[in-house]
């Protein structure tokens, strides 16, 4: 609208745009392939995307400073990881996807009064640790650094929605809501957890 | 920050999108492979690869083993696609066996792969880059080409940067809630219009220069943005929706290209019509609300964006409007030398 513009997002979407216009081995037709896969992936990744909306409902909990401060941390460690792990190789070898659920599932449910800037570190880290964990996806065949502008410009616009949602309920029901969803995404991130030992033979 | 740097941004953006001169062009118009079984084993067969857009897509059909093609005429050129009909001949059939679709992992578009077997049964699959092959055999209802039709609309409108670009300017115009309504709607009017008649034969518009007019619509936008910063007002910006109807005309055309290089049969077009229309509301809906709540979300997290990011999306809806006119306009004439 015209006096509230959405400047961030746009800022997103377009810097897709330009630097994506590099890529033309995949860019055959609209330009933005490889962040479309970005974002495909992303979306289609329960193991990132959970913990991306985990950490927005849990920012909101925190209030709107704290949910600024994830919407920027939070896309920029990831490009950042995933930056890494472009350049650097390797995975880690940790069950990773069930841990963020676990801790950040628990600190939704139990609201844990944590002060802004360790909600910023706890963002930083999240987005360092997936990013890094997407490189293997992203190398190779896979849509690259590009495939990140994707992947980061969803973390922003999932972080900024799920977050000042939380931000403004204020009916003492919906937070209670928010913090039951926090229980159910710990309890699947304990399920994961068994899953991949067993699967690992641990 | 300063016009003058904001300017000097833009044009850092317009000379960066310069040097990938073809690349940013909206070609998603999907492929198409149909083949109608005329007796045991034997198959009418037509291939159409869009062409003629901004980019030439690569694509080909990759036969089954065992399964020969004869295609007398070659191939041929069309407008908007490159035709090839032939007879295919399957010793026992294709049901079974997979068709793939070379070249495609490496594109954004689609390609419809529809098989007539003898026995009346219809098959229709939507194959695309991140599954490029098909296994034959099946038989598909009309509500799973249904779903295929609207998918195409959703991906044909989420996919083609320029339109979404579009409305986005027509986003930043708009004075109020109850304007939004009445642009997207008369927007939605224009373009399905349009959509229908081009889609149903009655009037068409040739690519390069109906892509050279919607980039213009796109750079028409850029100014009003301006003026609607600096508190002026002009025609646009007091009837936004006037503006969005008539481009909105021009882009169902543009939308009218992915139906249109399908070439369908006259019997399949008012389903596949109504549903391509249907998605690409349905994506264009998705769009808007996805700015309209990022817009909510930032004004509840408290965020206060410096003055030069808030100019910064129209300064880009104008500079990508303008590289796009000259790149479309220059490739215009170049094609008619």
């Amino acid at each position: 609208m015209r006096t509230r513009v959405p400047p961030a997002g746009t800022l997103a979407f377009f810097a897709a745009l330009l630097i994506s216009a590099r890529a033309d081995a995949h860019l055959v037709t609209t330009g933005l392939g490889p962040v479309y896969d970005g974002i495909g992936h992303l979306l289609l990744t329960p193991e990132d995307l959970v913990p991306i909306l985990a950490l927005a409902l849990y920012a909101g909990l925190r209030g709107a400073r704290a949910g600024r401060l994830a919407l920027f941390v939070l896309p920029l460690s990831w490009m950042l990881g995933g930056l890494l792990a472009l350049g650097l190789g390797g995975a880690i070898s940790a069950p990773v996807p069930a841990l963020s659920f676990i801790l950040i599932g628990l600190l939704v449910a139990i609201d844990v009064r944590l002060p802004d800037g360790a909600v910023a570190t706890l963002a930083g880290s999240l987005g360092l640790i997936h990013g890094f964990l997407n490189g293997p996806a992203l190398a190779g065949a896979g849509p690259g650094a590009l495939g990140l502008l994707g992947i980061a410009a969803v973390a922003f616009v999932l972080v900024a929605l799920a977050s000042a949602l939380v931000v403004s309920l204020k009916a003492p029901a919906a937070r209670i809501a928010v913090r039951v969803a926090g229980s159910w995404i710990a309890a699947i991130g304990l399920l994961l957890l068994g899953w991949t030992l067993r699967t690992r033979g641990v | 920050m300063t016009r003058r740097a904001l300017a000097l941004l833009a044009a850092a953006l317009a000379g960066s999108l310069a040097a990938a001169v073809p690349v940013l062009g909206h070609e998603n118009r999907p492929g198409f492979l149909e083949m109608e079984e005329k007796s045991p084993g034997v198959y009418a067969f037509l291939w159409k690869a869009p062409s003629d857009g901004e980019t030439e897509i690569h694509i080909a059909p990759v036969l089954p083993p065992g399964c020969a093609l004869a295609t007398p005429d070659g191939q041929q050129l069309t407008t908007s696609a490159i035709l090839v009909r032939g007879t295919l001949h399957c010793e026992g059939g294709l049901a079974g066996r997979t068709i793939a679709i070379e070249g495609l992992e490496s594109t954004a578009t689609d390609v419809l792969v529809r098989v007539r077997h003898s026995d009346g049964r219809l098959e229709s699959h939507l194959v695309g880059p991140a599954s490029p092959s098909v296994t034959l055999g099946g038989s598909t209802t009309v509500s799973q080409r249904a779903a295929s039709y609207l998918k195409l609309g959703v991906e044909h409108i989420l996919m083609g940067i320029d339109h979404l670009l579009f409305v986005l300017g027509l986003l930043l115009i708009v004075s109020d809630r109850w304007m939004l309504v009445k642009t997207i709607t008369s927007f939605t009017i224009a373009h399905s219009l349009t959509l229908a008649v081009a889609t149903l034969g009655f009037a068409s518009a040739p690519l390069p220069p109906l892509n050279a007019a919607i980039a213009l619509s796109i750079l028409f936008l850029g100014p009003e943005i301006v003026r609607v910063w600096r508190g002026e007002t002009s025609f646009t910006i007091r009837h936004p929706w006037v503006v969005a109807f008539a481009f909105g005309l021009l882009h169902g055309f543009g939308f009218a290209s992915g139906m249109t290089a399908l070439g369908l049969p006259k019997a399949e077009i008012p389903l596949a019509l109504l549903l391509f229309n249907v998605g690409v509301e349905i994506g264009q809906v998705f769009f808007v609300a996805v700015i309209l709540l990022l817009e909510r979300s930032f004004r509840t997290l408290e965020i206060r964006w410096p003055r030069w990011v808030e100019a910064l999306p129209g300064y880009a809806v104008g500079s990508l409007g303008a590289y796009w006119t000259i790149q479309r306009t220059v490739m215009l004439f170049s094609e008619a030398r």
